[in-house]
């Protein structure tokens, strides 16, 4: 084994709730406990508790910390304020994708970001890079301990806990509020398509917050999920994970986070490239493939119908709830239509599959009107 | 502890097979299912098609791994379980029962004594 893997803050509890582990981003991770399957269906159709430790948070601090996040991050970040979560990518300066992270507004000088666990030195050393005078950055992410809670019954079991009434926490907002004595940060987030919340709290009481909301949990026949969960519950509703769906060498345009990108904004990193990109048009694109046969996996080529190759699959997976194979991907333009039917294949084997519609699964998030 | 079933004959990329006249059905075992996890697609092997003892038959594939499933022994797949196929699930729930993958018609009993019995298996798979 890895000598340099470092072990999640929880990572006793879990071997004892039985987890399989895996390497993951240089942590020792839980990818499953009962198995995948049943952790993901407990989260579409109940709830479920994921220990997402190793996610990275980096505080920016200082005077006019907003408007940096502002400059680094390409959604708008300006408009927001304290309660406000917002999803963006954070670009270099040709445009490739450093990461995608939430933001959270804690004032005009505090902002928290939370980004993956692959990347949180490469995000850290980006940002230094490129900090203003004055700013401070301080990576958090040793000290801190996030879990999720998802699923329909995501609310009503955290309820138990607080006479704060969540229904105040809307879709992509957090608050700070008091559970078992404790202040934690608490937003209505996640990576699973279910309404749910992101719990952050210091690690020494993350063990008793855990086995708080797991006891409870019992009531709602709670899983405790892993990352294998984790990333069938993501795909299943076409949200990227990095590594795999985007990097430094794909662009906000191609990857279909335009969506993410507030181009009006006076000036951000990597503004200038992208508006050359949208301006000479993009040459591929990121779509869905329903896939028979078999799962066409990250790294698989896509063919079309004469076997020409035209893409390459990024993620696939297999939808619980649909019992399908789906696939995502880059084709090259003027691939990439609706219905059009392409070969998905390891090299030894090959599977057919068609372009469908994203995502496979319609997120039910609480948004609001 | 994987359950290992006596009067099965085992190899070593966790295959099983059971042996009655001429016919051998062959299976993945607890051991296996339990490695590959939720298991979504199993392909569905040839009627007729003449295999060598070691050839990959068929692939099966669980959400984290696709894998070749290889014949225990030579001869002519005479049988495919169209239920497991259907509903591959059962593999992992009933690895050596229900969820068994083809039959085949063995051609030479002979290569029976390569495989592993219940016990030696066991130990290989501790």
């Amino acid at each position: 084994m890895n000598q340099n893997l470092k072990k999640i803050p929880l990572f006793n509890l879990h071997e004892k709730l039985g987890a399989k582990f895996i390497e993951f981003a240089n942590f020792l991770m839980p990818i499953y406990y009962t198995s995948i399957k049943d952790e993901h269906l407990a989260v579409r159709e109940r709830v479920g508790i994921f220990d997402v430790s190793h996610m990275g948070e980096i505080k920016i601090l200082g005077k006019d910390a907003k408007k940096f996040a502002n400059y680094i991050l390409t959604n708008n970040i300006e408009k927001t304020n304290f309660g406000d979560v917002k999803y963006s990518v954070m670009l270099n300066e040709n445009g490739g994708i450093v990461d995608d992270l939430f933001s959270y507004t804690i004032s005009d000088d505090e902002i928290l970001l939370v980004v993956n666990a692959s990347n949180i030195e490469k995000d850290y050393n980006h940002i230094k890079k490129y900090l203003w005078d004055g700013l401070n950055l301080t990576n958090e992410s040793d000290k801190t301990v996030e879990f999720a809670v998802q699923g329909p019954k995501a609310q009503e079991l955290l309820q138990n806990f607080t006479n704060f009434n969540l229904d105040k926490i809307k879709y992509f907002k957090f608050d700070y509020i008091n559970i078992f004595d404790e202040n934690m940060l608490i937003s209505r987030t996640g990576y699973t398509g279910e309404d749910g919340f992101e719990i952050y709290m210091n690690k020494e009481i993350g063990e008793m917050v855990f086995n708080k909301i797991l006891n409870k949990g019992k009531d709602y026949d709670i899983r405790v999920c892993g990352l294998g969960a984790r990333d069938t519950l993501r795909f299943e509703v076409c949200y990227w994970l990095y590594g795999n769906d985007i990097d430094e060498t794909i662009n906000p345009i191609e990857s279909g986070q335009k969506f993410l990108v507030d181009i009006n904004k006076e000036n951000f990193l990597g503004k200038d490239s992208l508006i050359k990109i949208i301006s000479e048009g993009v040459k591929r694109k990121f779509v869905g493939i329903e896939v028979l046969g078999g799962i066409g996996r990250h790294g698989y080529k896509i063919l079309d119908k004469n076997k020409n190759e035209i893409g390459f699959i990024s993620s696939g997976n297999y939808s619980f709830v649909l019992n399908k194979s789906f696939s995502l991907g880059y084709v090259n333009l003027p691939h990439g239509e609706i219905g059009e039917e392409v070969i998905i294949t390891d090299g030894k084997r090959e599977f057919s599959g068609k372009i469908v519609k994203k995502p496979f699964l319609k997120p039910r998030v609480k948004k609001e009107e | 502890m994987y359950r290992v079933v006596e009067g099965l004959f085992y190899q070593k990329t966790d295959e099983w097979l059971k042996v009655e006249d001429d016919t051998g059905t062959v299976g993945i075992t607890d051991y296996a299912q339990d490695k590959l996890g939720d298991i979504v697609f199993l392909e569905e092997a040839k009627i007729g098609k003449f295999v060598n003892k070691g050839d990959a038959v068929i692939s099966i594939e669980s959400v984290k791994a696709a894998a070749d499933i290889h014949s225990p022994i030579s001869g002519e797949i005479s049988e495919v379980n169209l239920e497991a196929v259907q509903n591959p699930q059962i593999i992992n729930e009933d690895p050596f029962g229900k969820g068994w993958l083809f039959k085949i018609k063995i051609k030479n009993k002979d290569e029976l004594k390569d495989l592993m019995d219940a016990k030696s298996y066991s130990e290989y798979r501790k």
